[in-house]
């Protein structure tokens, strides 16, 4: 369904005519995201430089019914920005200047296209620190990261993206400017849309500018690392960690698919004997890091460690953090087509879940590697198959609507961070209910009456 | 994971409904998940993912699958555009052989009408070995009348030998046991890029038989497209040679009285393509004071025939470096790729930076000298002329060919009008 020449014109007296692209070429590669499988070609691609052209596209875009989708690098695991049903896709790349960053009231103004790497690396020139750490930070839009509510390798101690997302501006698919929340750490005033649309995945409105809280730059931190012959015995340690009133900065562990894969990759000197890798790491002020650090390794020696490391060094510990960073590429080299997904469950039953993931593997005779954030719950079960074998495909399919029945089971949820979008849309309702589902679709309306904005997905 | 599998171009791909331009194995690799969309340079400056690797390999699984036709307007675009840099792969974290794909996707796309003619012709010149060696016939780079069976050979390159001539004589002179046949032929790198893959191939297996053995070659282009045919063992790039045996005494450059400040500009090929980025630093910081350019790592704009080929976006592309150059205070900035030597010179030169451009073996001579003869007054002086190589010379001293003017660059003409100075005011620099 090509877009009338008319609007297309239209869109171009908005952005300029450079800012619309409609070509078959021009549009094919933005037919995807960086979820595999899900692959759907807009009909144009519009580049807007402001929040009035933002306005008028969606205005044009409700007034035709023309569905809009809502992009910014792309990097999302759950297809929440490929266009299943055509339309435009609204990319904000250009939108993508700091506007402020004040270290008196702690807080970072950005357009939406800025990525996570700019924005936190100039709140870290004026000493100070932007917390959510997605794995994708170097390429991913802060406009997403809210968007999505991105999570990362810090959530433990600090929290998801939600947990900074002070202010937005946002444009309804109707063409009105809100600007929700602010500047102010307390405010009550109203319902709370700042979070509504924090995780709304482009189906609510267009964030064209965030307002994000930091905090002052930790002054130092350090990691460690510890094998197990098993990840139930890691999952001990992580339960034995929290108990003792220790909430580190990083939690992670790899199960021995991961160390496997990882070592091959990186030739990083980990011990491929082991069943499990749990990596431990804290910052702030050195003797508070070193004493946590030195309290995370006993409690892991107590649980049965096979061996404790705790880095020296800065260097060292950005290499024991590559190792957690590269597990997926890692994974991913194994074969070619990398299905990761996202479950996450109460923090005692980790190792549960690791356990019904293995068995699930092997009924189905995949090989799902699981790696994830200990001490969130959430985890990462990766299977790599190939991708012209069909059948490997469908068993994949089969293995993973168990794996996300199994974390429901458990108290836990279909995903925790990287979304629903289209990936895993058929089985919100299985974590939602009824009642919920109905819900979301009311609120849905009522932000979006024509339906235009990112149809198919959440709220649909 | 989903039952909402669309048929996009990973189904069309798993049902075999493909065209056999790519190895399967080399475009199944993508993930898409983006990591190379920062060090992209072409993405930088357009902000489309069209016009990064991820986007362009979505192009190229869109063509593969017949999603997309030969003749598409965006494909050839795309293409052309992508400098061939390859800092895309080192930051893969799947492992993609972008370098790869591209010669692959060009082979298929600039087949007859639809090469672009200078590639056509660029290629055709050195083709064959006797007008290759025509190219180095007016100047003096060297060659030795034997060669030894086992090497080490100092590859004297196709270009090079006519741009740089002292490059090759100062190679020599630092390592005398390089033997330097003149009837070596081109090894293919040009072709590979430029569209004919397997012609490139082709002539990296016939210079691997002409000089059997270790190939020691100055360029890095040519180093990692000749490791790619030979095999990585066979192929020295000059640093790694160099620095793979330290023996050599190797001197110091000094300038006005002071160690010279010396900054490098990686072969983007040399680095992404063989790692190689750790030894010209080591060797330039044993004769002078080395000084890292934020950007070092990252294509000049050059990228082999690019900057013939799409002269605007190479400009594009170079003026940012040339501003940290310039800002940097260096005396010299050091190239280990023949295009990217010429590069700089030309973008220094529209500028009339102080700064001068040398092939690291030149460095190295003239440090090995004890320095280079000063700088001739030029002003005014730049005519078309050609300079004048005084027979006794040195080769190490011979760096100031690198103000030749090149007849195919623009700035040399424009040279002395003041608003044409500056590379990086010109209405193409503007994003």
């Amino acid at each position: 369904m090509a877009l009338d020449p008319g609007v297309l014109a239209e869109l171009g007296s908005i952005v300029g005519r450079e800012h619309v692209r409609s070509g078959a070429g021009e549009v094919a590669p933005y037919a995807r995201d960086a979820t595999p499988l899900f692959s759907s070609p807009p009909d144009a691609v519009v580049f807007p430089a402001r929040t009035a052209e933002v306005a008028a596209v969606l205005r044009l875009a409700t007034a035709h019914r023309i569905p809009v989708v809502p992009r910014g690098a792309g990097s999302n695991l759950c297809a929440a920005t490929v266009p299943l049903q055509g339309g435009i896709l609204l990319v904000l790349t250009r939108m993508d200047r700091v506007l402020e960053i004040s270290n008196e009231e702690l807080l970072v103004r950005a357009e939406p296209g800025a990525t996570t790497a700019t924005v936190a690396d100039a709140a870290a020139a004026k000493g100070l620190l932007f917390a959510p750490d997605p794995g994708s930070r170097t390429v991913s839009t802060v406009g997403g990261n809210v968007a999505t509510c991105a999570g990362g390798l810090r959530g433990l101690k600090y929290g998801v993206t939600r947990n900074y997302v002070l202010g937005l501006e946002v444009v309804l698919p109707t063409g009105e400017v809100i600007r929700t929340g602010g500047r102010l750490w307390k405010d009550v005033a109203g319902y709370d849309l700042t979070r509504l649309m924090t995780g709304s995945e482009g189906t609510l409105g267009v964030i064209t500018e965030v307002t994000l809280a930091l905090l002052p730059m930790p002054a130092t931190a350090s990691t460690g690392v510890a094998y197990f012959s098993s990840l139930a015995d890691a999952g001990r340690a992580v339960t034995a960690i929290l108990g003792h009133g220790v909430v580190p900065a990083t939690l992670e562990f790899l199960d021995r698919t991961c160390i496997g894969a990882v070592e091959d990759y990186a030739k990083l000197g980990l011990r491929s004997d082991a069943g499990a890798l749990l990596l431990f790491g804290d910052d702030g002020e050195a003797d508070a890091v070193e004493r946590n650090l030195t309290r995370m390794g006993e409690l892991c020696a107590d649980e049965g460690a096979l061996e404790v490391t705790v880095a020296k060094e800065v260097a060292q510990s950005e290499a024991l953090l590559a190792a957690r960073r590269c597990a997926l590429p890692a994974l991913s080299r194994l074969d070619t087509l990398t299905v990761l997904e996202d479950v996450t469950v109460p923090r005692p039953r980790l190792a549960e879940m690791v356990d019904r993931i293995d068995d699930v593997a092997a009924r189905h005779d995949l090989v799902i590697g699981t790696f994830g954030h200990a001490g969130d719950g959430n985890l990462h079960p990766t299977a790599v198959v190939d991708v012209r074998d069909t059948e490997a495909a469908e068993r994949t399919h089969a293995a993973f609507a168990e794996i996300f029945t199994a974390a429901i089971g458990m108290d836990g949820t279909i995903t925790g961070e990287h979304g629903v979008g289209a990936a895993k849309l058929p089985y919100l309702r299985q974590r939602l209910g009824d009642d919920q589902m109905a819900l979301t679709r009311r609120i849905k309306t009522a932000f979006d009456p024509a339906g235009i904005l990112n149809p198919g997905k959440v709220g649909s | 994971m989903s039952a909402e599998v669309s048929p996009g171009t990973d189904a069309l791909a798993a049902a075999g409904q493909t065209r056999g331009i790519f190895p399967a194995e080399l475009l199944d690799r993508c993930i898409s998940c983006g990591f190379c969309l920062p060090a992209c340079p072409t993405y930088a400056q357009s902000l489309d993912e069209a016009s990064s690797p991820r986007g362009r390999i979505t192009l190229m699984r869109a063509l593969e699958t017949g999603v997309l036709d030969d003749d598409d307007a965006t494909l050839r675009e795309q293409a052309s555009y992508c400098l061939g840099c390859r800092a895309c792969e080192p930051v893969c974290p799947a492992g993609v052989q972008y370098g790869e794909l591209l010669e692959h996707w060009r082979s298929h796309q600039w087949q007859g009408r639809r090469r672009p003619p200078l590639a056509r012709v660029l290629t055709n010149v050195v083709v064959r070995n006797w007008l290759v060696r025509r190219l180095g016939l007016f100047s003096r780079h060297a060659r030795t009348a034997t060669a030894a069976p086992q090497g080490p050979h100092l590859m004297l390159g196709c270009f090079e030998r006519a741009l740089f001539p002292a490059v090759s004589r100062a190679a020599r002179r630092l390592r005398p046991e390089l033997d330097a046949p003149g009837d070596q032929g081109c090894c293919g790198a040009l072709h590979a890029h430029n569209g004919d893959l397997e012609l490139g191939r082709e002539l990296g297996r016939r210079l691997g038989e002409q000089l059997p053995g270790t190939i020691v070659t100055t360029a890095g282009g040519c180093a990692a497209h000749l490791a790619s045919v030979l095999g990585r063992d066979r192929v020295k790039e000059f640093s790694e040679y160099a620095a793979a045996d330290p023996a050599t005494a190797l001197g110091e450059l000094r300038v006005d009285g002071r160690r010279a400040r010396v900054a490098l500009q990686d072969s983007c090929h040399l680095r992404n393509g063989m790692d190689v980025w750790r030894e010209p630093r080591e060797l330039i910081a044993a004769v002078a004071d080395y000084v890292e350019l934020p950007g070092a790592a990252q294509c000049c704009g050059s990228a082999g025939s690019y900057s013939l080929l799409r002269p605007r976006d190479s400009r594009r592309v170079l003026a940012p470096k040339l501003d940290q150059i310039e800002a940097a205070g260096v005396d010299y900035v050091v190239a280990v790729n023949p295009g990217c030597q010429r590069q700089l010179v030309g973008g220094l030169r529209r500028r009339r930076s102080r700064v001068r451009v040398l092939h690291l073996t030149e460095l190295l001579a003239a440090a090995q000298d004890g320095g280079l003869p000063r700088r001739r007054l030029r002003l005014g002086l730049r005519s078309g002329r050609r300079a004048e190589v005084p027979a006794d010379e040195p080769a190490g001293t011979a760096a100031h060919l690198n103000d030749r003017p090149l007849p195919d660059d623009p700035g040399a003409a424009a040279a002395g009008r003041p608003d044409a100075l500056d590379g990086s005011a010109g209405p193409d620099d503007i994003r």
